[in-house]
């Protein structure tokens, strides 16, 4: 073989191997670190999610769990993204770091209380949970003034739970679902009127004492959940949580929730209180994160197996996919959260 | 890179590598751990975790064997386990608290993810079931102030863990601070203030006859002692009724009450530093963990597990004449906010429990001379200085008595405090720094002296305890300390800590006879001072 020929054989395996390289490796995936909160941590460990987030986007989105308003504080370092549950997050960030750069709701679920059908049954009989169409509502009025009277589990015919009635939350200074969970009684206890930095100082005292009675509070609303299916009625006779927790475990859980399911109840606070779970990018990967979230399929996936609403309307078609019993279509009775600076001082009188 | 610049490179490579692993032997000295490996090669898992779980070490060997990954365990209470958690817990992958709210205590970086309840077990008085009838607490509602006033009557007294030290005891006790507050919703920091709760609690500790810093080691302690009841999980109640029924010996009967009631959810979380073939290996573990049939295993050793309850074939572990019914909703106490409980376990360690007597045996012999001496005051130092005493939870309460008796081959010196002042406190140790060893040993000679003290107090009113700090070689009879023991007929432990070229056959064969244990204070002094502390 002459010489240049040799070259040229070289040269064409160096080409082939490049281009080869080129066509054979995938895409580098872009890693990527942020805070979410708890809620979300199914939505982000699903297969097909981690694997459209791949493939479409060569994204993988890695995350440390942190409560919504903790992670406003919490140590931005090599960080990208903060997913809150809640808009509540986002006016604190606004407050304390500044307009961020970009940032997208992108999904959107109601809090909800949860229930066991003993306890469901109790409250229905005394008037502060009714049904209609198959689905279960408590009348906020009357339970804040069942709370306010002092009224205990045993006065309405529950007498093997411990104490007066209640709602565990999530630590209302941390984490969004507490915190909202105070937002709707301030407002309920205003006399069903959006509290503001005026009129919250009347509901003050009565909200303290609501959440002084709670003692330890969970950080994490998947944790409260986790504790709510697993330690009993006697543990956590009721809990405000949201409404996508219960239709992600159903669908997750099939086999347990064929046993538990009908034991299990869905309650909707009348009114009730959205938390919408926005994406606060940090730099550039965040912002590209959003647009991968905001995708149809991504979007698809995140309602049908993990019980997030999404669009602006939060009206889903299909509820019974989850065999969940109770499960709205259409939420109704959405009322707003007290603003920013009024949720500042409820929460600075409810850390002290 | 001129030579220069490369050998200090290498130094400072040298001197980090070095800084590395003497971190690692300082963590371990904080922990009061001890670890157990299981598997070979494959990802390693390393998880911190209560005693409790020490039961389920057959099951995860049987998941190491037929898979790819290894498991060390490493046991410390779960108040130890957040003081890990809140120092950045650099040694572990994994955390297995007997209760959530530890973890979240400690994780004030949010470093721990997945977490989950593996299974489920109230803390509950075990009472042999003769005592009981005979105190009217069989197929009754029992509360608090019913406990307590068998107490008073001196009809009952029990075993239970350290408050300050394991979960079951931190929970039983604020159990007992609620009922003794009149059941609040919550309790709040103006209750632990009210002088009448002070007295309450202070008398119902009073009842504690035996002290022990885990609660597996509690049922060790149990099963063999004689001992009345205990206050533990249900889990360890169950097994340890398991095997007094083996031994043909009356069972425990298990008292549930109900306004001081609490449940360990025993989580267990991942802590992420972003690596992910660990991060799998962590969730395919807990997985199996989770899985049908292992939760039904986990129920055989009575623990209740997730969402539906006992499966059926295991309704039999749970036994109605043991006074166990799984089909009763368990109502348990609202714990109260962090640093209520926090309040709490101070006055627990400062003034509430039953104080302790300790005597501390000194072992200033010749062998001891150099390595052993210094090691020796360094470790007295630790406990009689207060200011360090407090960081670990081990202050003294001005109620309690501490002796320290230095001994070679003779008794060379003996002191007593008697209140445990600061300023008293301060002295002793003075006095400790001063002391020079030499001369032969004999360790049974200066146990049989801390006995003559012991015969001088009212030992209902104390949780008395012998501590030897020595290298463990002794001349000297263990026959003439056995008979002065027998003589004075009272339970009382001889702990030893090893120093110097430490020996343990001697110093187990006290240990084993009364009821104790033996620490390597060499590696693990704070360890084991929590450890001999939780004990008394």
């Amino acid at each position: 073989m002459k010489p240049k020929w040799i070259g040229l054989g070289i040269l064409i395996i160096v080409m082939a191997a490049v281009i080869g390289y080129f066509i054979l490796t995938p895409k580098p995936v872009d890693k990527i670190n942020g805070y979410l909160g708890g809620e979300k941590i199914g939505l982000f460990e699903d297969e097909n999610f981690k694997k459209e987030m791949a493939k479409k986007y060569s994204l993988e989105l890695n995350y440390r769990k942190a409560g919504s308003l903790d992670m406003i504080k919490a140590d931005k370092e090599g960080m990208s993204y903060l997913f809150p549950a809640s808009q509540t997050a986002l006016e604190l960030y606004r407050a304390e770091i500044g307009s961020p750069r970009r940032y997208e709701i992108i999904l959107n679920t109601p809090l909800v209380i949860y229930t066991h059908s003993l306890v469901r049954d109790s409250l229905q009989e005394a008037g502060i949970v009714f049904e209609s169409n198959g689905s279960y509502f408590m009348d906020m009025n009357k339970f804040v003034a069942a709370v306010k009277e002092g009224k205990t589990w045993a006065d309405i015919g529950l007498p093997q739970l411990y104490g007066s009635i209640s709602v565990k939350t999530t630590d209302p200074t941390k984490s969004n679902s507490g915190n909202m969970f105070a937002g709707l009684l301030a407002n309920t206890m205003n006399g069903g009127r959006v509290v503001d930095s005026t009129s919250v100082y009347k509901v003050l005292p009565d909200l303290k004492d609501f959440f002084k009675r709670m003692g330890y509070m969970d950080t994490s609303s998947a944790d409260l959940f986790d504790q709510f299916l697993k330690m009993g009625v006697g543990s956590y006779p009721m809990i405000a949580a949201y409404e996508n927790q219960i239709l992600e475990f159903a669908v997750t859980n099939p086999d347990i929730w064929k046993k538990v399911g009908d034991d299990l109840c869905i309650i909707y606070p009348t009114p009730t209180v959205y938390s919408s779970h926005v994406m606060i990018a940090l730099d550039e990967k965040g912002d590209y994160a959003i647009d991968a979230l905001m995708d149809p399929v991504i979007q698809d996936i995140a309602w049908k197996d993990h019980g997030f609403r999404t669009g602006i309307s939060g009206t889903q078609a299909e509820t019974d996919v989850f065999g969940v019993n109770g499960v709205l279509s259409q939420i109704t009775g959405v009322m707003p959260m007290p603003d920013f600076r009024t949720m500042d001082i409820i929460v600075n009188e409810l850390s002290n | 890179m001129s030579k220069k610049a490369f050998i200090s490179v290498l130094l400072i490579f040298l001197l980090l590598l070095s800084a590395c692993g003497g971190s690692k032997k300082n963590d371990n000295q904080n922990s009061g751990s001890k670890q157990n490996v299981f598997g070979t090669g494959g990802t390693l898992i390393r998880i911190v975790s209560g005693s409790e779980n020490k039961e389920l070490e057959p099951l995860i060997e049987q998941y190491c064997k037929k898979n790819k990954v290894s498991i060390e365990m490493t046991y410390m209470g779960s108040i130890d386990i957040m003081r890990q958690l809140q120092a950045g817990a650099a040694n572990y992958d994994a955390v297995w608290p007997a209760s959530s709210i530890w973890i979240s205590m400690g994780d004030k970086d949010f470093k721990v993810k997945h977490t989950e309840s593996i299974s489920l077990s109230p803390v509950v008085f075990g009472i042999k079931k003769s005592l009981a009838e005979k105190i009217g607490f069989v197929d009754k509602e029992v509360s608090i102030n019913d406990i307590m006033s068998k107490i008073n009557s001196g009809e009952l007294k029990f075993c239970m863990t350290s408050a300050t030290q394991s979960n079951s005891g931190a929970c039983a006790y604020l159990g007992f601070l609620s009922g003794l507050s009149g059941n609040p919703e919550v309790l709040t920091k103006e209750d632990l203030q009210k002088q009448q709760l002070r007295e309450d609690i202070t008398n119902l500790l009073s009842g504690v006859d035996r002290s022990s810093g885990s609660s597996e080691w509690l049922k060790t302690l149990f099963l063999n002692g004689n001992y009345d009841s205990m206050v533990n999980y249900e889990s360890l109640i169950i097994t340890t009724n398991q095997e007094l029924v083996a031994r043909g010996e009356e069972p425990l009967y298990l008292v549930y009450p109900y306004d001081g009631l609490s449940i360990s959810d025993s989580p267990l979380g991942y802590i992420d530093r972003g690596d992910k073939n660990k991060e799998k290996a962590f969730l395919d573990f807990q997985k199996y963990l989770l899985s049908e049939r292992v939760q039904s295993e986990l129920q055989k050793l009575g623990r209740r597990t997730g969402y539906e309850g006992v499966f059926d074939e295991n309704k039999g572990v749970f036994k109605k004449e043991w006074g166990i019914n799984t089909d009763r909703i368990l109502s348990p106490i609202k714990l109260p906010t962090a640093d209520v409980i926090m309040e709490a376990l101070n006055l627990y360690q400062g003034e509430f429990r039953k104080p302790s007597l300790s005597i501390y045996c000194l072992d200033f012999s010749g062998s001891m001379a150099g390595k052993g001496e210094k090691e020796v005051k360094e470790a007295m130092d630790l406990i009689l200085d207060q200011q360090k005493a407090k960081d670990l939870l081990l202050q003294a309460n001005p109620s309690e008595v501490n002796q320290v008796i230095f001994f070679n081959s003779d008794v060379i010196d003996s002191i007593i405090i008697d209140p445990s002042t600061e300023e008293a406190l301060n002295e002793l140790n003075k006095r400790v720094k001063d002391q020079s060893a030499g001369g032969g040993t004999d360790m049974y000679r200066a146990m049989t002296e801390a006995l003559i003290t012991l015969e001088t107090y009212d030992l209902n009113k104390y949780n008395p305890a012998i501590i030897l700090l020595t290298d463990g070689e002794s001349g000297g009879s263990f026959e003439d300390f056995k008979a002065a023991y027998e003589e004075l007929g009272q339970d009382i432990p001889v702990f030893s800590i090893m120093f110097g070229d430490a020996n343990p056959e001697q110093l187990e064969e006290v240990a084993k006879y009364t009821g104790a244990r033996v620490f390597d204070g060499r590696e693990n002094l704070a360890g084991a001072f929590r450890s001999v502390k939780g004990y008394n």
